[in-house]
């Protein structure tokens, strides 16, 4: 069973004060830019961290794949000389949300699996991720995907409660947080409280797919659904804001930039959006998904068709971000549904 | 996490190659001949690519047309079509280029290995092919009939003359080329790849085709080779998409549930027939309903 403990909000403070001292601890912060949204940012001090936020607009793989990440670069000023980037240093990263701890870990198994990403895996293994329970809004689904209660990769998760927070210990490191922190054992009582906030959060989450992940599969790999792929590509603009948003997007391109002085540079990758025209442009011309409603097919296939195939797992966790963020309001919940619906209709008994 | 071991080599980072020769070709290729550092073979099987880099303008998927059996040398083939690839026809000779790779499945060597082959290019098709030619000639006993079927769009527009005119006088090469309009010196064959391949006379259970070119030549030639008997099973494509990384992450190569650049881009027929997004393998015209 996970050790659990209780930590007063005043432990959890000095032990976030003492982190910020030792290294960068991004968290949740408010933008300034736009009251009332968040985003993950490294935080000065303690009291920058908003435990109640909802979500972020961008999620927190920006941590470990940035949306410009540079490789390496080069000097051709005498013989061609490249230089590796190195990918940071140890940070901690805390306050995520079930859904965006679901999100990393699936983005674990997609860059770890052969041939792995070096690049994201050094980064991945130099975070501490401490996870927080979260309060969802309409747009949220985590339910229907599983991830209400996802737990890994987190070393340390906290379930806010009156008398200060429930932290289970995942990892060893986890515990080692907690080694200099005031804590007590947690009661029965305090888990039970833990389990009643997470009940009232599962209740709290409205939008529902109406089928099972893997009948998802099963009726996006059988097909027939053109008239709903063509309906949507019709309010769609190919903005790639779905992608941007998403936890579990990983798409990007690699390009290169060249000094004022034409001799130096460097090489980087950037996020990509399968949803803009040139995606699977080719030279001489050819796109392989030259028309909207193949991109936008291509995009529920991924999610919930191929990398679930593959890897076990949808590339949702429900987060709603896509939703949120989409410029011609289109709701991902509604499509799938609608999706669904489509199925029924033409394959009623 | 855990780290998983083996795949360094794999990452973004190139080594930098030499180029040891540049030649133009025609007027829109270029033939280069490499060499690693330390004169490191590049340890590939023909049919896989490398990914090569001019540095401040790009990298771009190219396939070695060289086989692994000829020393410690690699060669490209480059048709200039966009920007990564109009520099390096400007200043491959004289500059230092990345390479990564090589990279993807190449030609499936064990199940031709005693067989007869067709072997079908059309157009830059012949780079891919010319790697799997030389390594069949280099170790001719162990294969059957070698047909090889090369289309172009003229006679000066035709890739590797000197190697065509090697496998032509060799008799254990059966070499059609044809070009879609000849000129006044031509002497071959005209008209599409795809005629005389319909008129070999062929032992289909034992043999196996590749076929490698422009879209269209997909369809045309796998139909030919259909009435000969052949199979969805015994029938091998080499495609081309949208490369970014070469090691199945970016997802720009994405064909349906398969990545060109890691399951392929050399792939059984078979494979495609059901994923819509092999449009070489369909007719585009029919409605993708899935
Ligand atoms: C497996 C494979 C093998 C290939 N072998 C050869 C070969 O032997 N000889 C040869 O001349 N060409 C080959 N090509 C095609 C070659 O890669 C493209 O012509 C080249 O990428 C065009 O890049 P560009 O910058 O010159 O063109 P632009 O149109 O200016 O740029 C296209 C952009 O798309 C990206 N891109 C990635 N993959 C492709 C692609 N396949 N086609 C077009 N753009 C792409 C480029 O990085 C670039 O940023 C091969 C392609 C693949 C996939
Ligand atoms: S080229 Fe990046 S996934 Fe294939």
């Amino acid at each position: 069973m996970t050790a659990t403990h209780l930590i007063s909000e005043d432990a959890f403070a000095s032990l976030l004060d003492r982190l910020i001292q030792d290294m960068p601890v991004m968290g949740p912060v408010e933008r300034r830019d736009q009251p009332g949204f968040y985003r993950f940012d490294r935080l000065e001090k303690t009291a920058d961290l908003q435990v109640a936020y909802t979500t972020t607009t961008i999620p927190p793989k920006k941590f470990f794949f940035p949306p410009v990440d540079e490789m390496f670069t080069f000097d051709q000023s005498g013989p061609l000389h490249i230089e590796e980037q190195a990918e940071g240093s140890p940070f901690v990263l805390v306050g995520v949300h079930p859904c965006d701890l679901a999100a990393i870990e699936a983005l674990d198994a997609a860059y770890a699996f052969p041939p792995a990403d070096m690049r994201w895996i050094r980064r991945r293994k130099q975070a501490v991720i401490i996870g927080m329970e979260c309060r969802p809004d309409d747009y949220c689904f985590c339910t229907s995907l599983g991830t209400a209660d996802a737990r890994a990769p987190a070393d340390l998760f906290l379930t806010p409660l009156d008398e200060g927070y429930l932290a289970e210990v995942h990892s060893p490191m986890g515990s080692v947080l907690l080694s200099d922190t005031a804590a007590r054992q947690a009661t029965k009582n305090d888990r039970k409280a833990a389990e009643q906030v997470l009940q009232r959060k599962i209740e709290a989450v409205t939008a529902r797919l109406t089928t099972s992940v893997s009948q998802l599969a099963d009726i996006l790999e059988y097909g027939g659904l053109t008239a709903v792929w063509r309906e949507t590509a019709e309010r769609c603009y190919s903005c790639g804001s779905c992608n941007i948003t998403c936890p579990t997007c990983f798409c990007f391109s690699i390009e290169d930039t060249l000094d004022a002085d034409l001799s130096g540079g460097q090489r980087q990758r950037s996020w990509d959006a399968c949803q803009l025209l040139d995606f699977a442009r080719v030279a001489g011309g050819h796109n392989f998904r030259g028309d909207r409603w193949q991109r936008v097919r291509h995009r529920w296939h991924r999610k919930f068709l191929y990398l679930y195939r593959r890897f076990g797992r949808p590339y949702c966790t429900g987060c709603g971000r896509c939703s949120r963020a989409c410029t011609a309001d289109i709701n991902i919940v509604d499509i799938t549904n609608r999706l669904v619906a489509h199925f029924q209709q033409e394959h009623k008994p | 996490m855990k780290e998983p071991t083996g795949y360094e080599k794999l990452g973004y980072v190139p080594e930098i190659a030499h180029v040891l020769k540049a030649v133009p070709m025609t007027e829109q290729e270029i033939f280069l001949d490499l060499r690693l550092p330390g004169k490191t073979e590049l340890g590939h099987a023909p049919g896989q690519f490398v990914q090569v880099s001019l540095m401040g303008i790009g990298e771009v998927p190219i396939s070695i047309c060289s086989s692994p059996t000829r020393g410690d040398t690699f060669q490209l083939c480059i048709r200039e079509a966009g920007t990564v690839t109009h520099g390096l026809h400007r200043i491959a000779r004289y500059a230092q280029l990345g390479i990564r790779g090589p990279f993807g499945k190449g030609f499936p060597l064990a199940e031709l290995f005693g067989r007869d082959l067709v072997l079908v290019a059309g157009g830059l098709g012949i780079a891919p092919l010319r790697s799997l030619i030389t390594y069949i000639l280099d170790r001719r006993e162990d294969f059957g009939r070698l047909i090889v079927i090369y289309g172009g769009k003229n006679p000066r527009t035709l890739l590797f003359k000197e190697d065509l005119a090697d496998w032509d006088k060799r008799s254990d090469v059966e070499l059609i080329v044809t070009v879609d309009r000849g000129d006044e010196t031509w002497q071959g064959r005209t008209g599409v790849a795809t005629e005389p391949l319909a008129e070999l006379d062929l032992q289909a259970v034992n043999t196996r085709a590749v076929v490698i070119g422009p879209p269209v030549l997909y369809r045309f030639a796998a139909m030919a080779l259909f009435e000969h008997g052949l199979t969805p099973e015994t029938i091998f494509f080499s495609l081309e998409r949208n490369f970014h990384c070469g090691i199945g992450k970016c997802g720009h190569c994405q064909l349906n549930d398969l990545y060109v650049c890691q399951d392929g881009p050399v792939f059984r027929l078979a494979r495609l027939l059901d994923r819509i997004e092999a449009v070489e393998a369909w007719a585009p015209e029919e409605d993708q309903d899935r």
